[in-house]
């Protein structure tokens, strides 16, 4: 067999091999260039809603009646952990799964429910290599095969496809675009 | 015959890497005998000098986990305002979202930044765009002062 046909296999066999891993390192990498990116977190989802208290709240008059109260129209009673002010107009009140934060100068209260996101907690609990172990070994494996992938991807085709003709142009503009951006978001 | 040797060529690289990356994870960190001295968040605030880089045990509510990893949290003194930055360290590896509004005991080494990385933690906090809203523990956020917790348990009464 000559070398060719080593590449080719290498390439097919690692490519099954590692679909998996792909998939789990591709999904949960766009997760988390996003959750860098903007004020979100991919493995909880949080949920929002509003209602309205009676009346004003002064900090000097919350006491534990009015926590229960304002747990009875949350209906929120049995999460109850414990309270405390972030700062004078404020009053955060903690939940099992959850907040109350209560605007005391407009009686305004915001009930935020939290639960983590299914698949893309598991997803990220993987990549951020959360269960060290054979976890570790596993995906430096990956990591060294994608390798092995990438460099025997080059070498399938020959001729004007290949390596020496259009897909040498694409190599060149798929390292030249992470070069470029890194150099004009690091040293520019 | 000449594809399993390929395999097992590759399956012994890997093992190769794995090992070494174990022999360097063993720390002599991880047979201090230090003591661990027992203090509220205000007064290790009050006086950093005293406990920087000693094992202390400090405890509070937890007002706030970090969203992007769990990679810090926020505890409140008994005075209700000071709050503290908490950073996962040891066998921690981040803090759930769950721990917010319980009381947990912190175990772990209070740390104080020089000027140079109390600039680039600014300068880090500046340049994330949900930190615009000043929150209640934004000053702790990018303190000076911080606990590296090893160990951690919840004691909400």
């Amino acid at each position: 067999m000559n070398w060719r046909k080593w590449n080719r296999w290498i390439h097919r066999e690692l490519g099954f091999l590692f679909f998996g891993m792909t998939i789990i390192y591709g999904i949960s990498g766009i997760a988390l260039n996003h959750s860098v990116a903007r004020h979100w977190n991919p493995g909880i989802i949080s949920h929002s809603s509003s209602i309205q208290y009676p009346e004003t709240l002064q900090k000097a008059d919350v006491d534990r009646s009015t926590i229960e109260s304002i747990l009875e129209l949350t209906k929120e009673k049995e999460n109850y952990k414990q309270y405390y002010f972030p700062d004078e107009n404020h009053l955060m009140i903690y939940l099992k799964g959850g907040h109350i934060m209560v605007n005391m100068e407009t009686g305004s209260i915001q009930l935020t429910k939290v639960r983590n996101r299914p698949v893309f907690r598991e997803l990220n609990y993987l990549h951020y290599n959360k269960p060290k172990k054979l976890w570790t070994w596993f995906s430096d494996l990956y990591a060294f095969g994608l390798v092995l992938i990438a460099v025997s991807g080059l070498f399938l085709i020959k001729g004007k496809k290949g390596i020496s003709g259009r897909g040498g142009v694409l190599t060149i503009i798929g390292i030249l675009i992470p070069l470029a951006l890194l150099i004009i978001y690091l040293w520019l | 015959m000449q594809r399993l040797f390929i395999w097992v060529i590759m399956a012994f690289l890997a093992v190769s890497c794995n090992q070494s990356v174990k022999k360097e994870g063993v720390s002599p960190e991880a047979v201090q005998t230090e003591e661990i001295v027992s203090a509220s968040i205000v007064e290790l605030l009050a006086s950093p000098a005293d406990y920087q880089d000693k094992e202390v045990a400090v405890s509070g509510m937890v007002t706030h986990v970090c969203r992007h990893g769990g990679q810090k949290c926020f505890i409140v003194a008994d005075d209700g305002e000071t709050q503290i930055r908490i950073v996962p360290a040891g066998d921690i590896d981040e803090f759930d979202i769950a721990l917010e509004g319980s009381t947990i005991a912190f175990k772990g080494v209070f740390r104080v930044l020089n000027t140079l990385e109390t600039e680039v933690l600014e300068e880090d906090y500046e340049s994330k765009e949900h930190h615009v809203v000043e929150q209640s523990h934004s000053g702790a956020e990018k303190a000076e002062y911080f606990v590296e917790a090893v160990d951690f348990k919840e004691v909400t009464p």
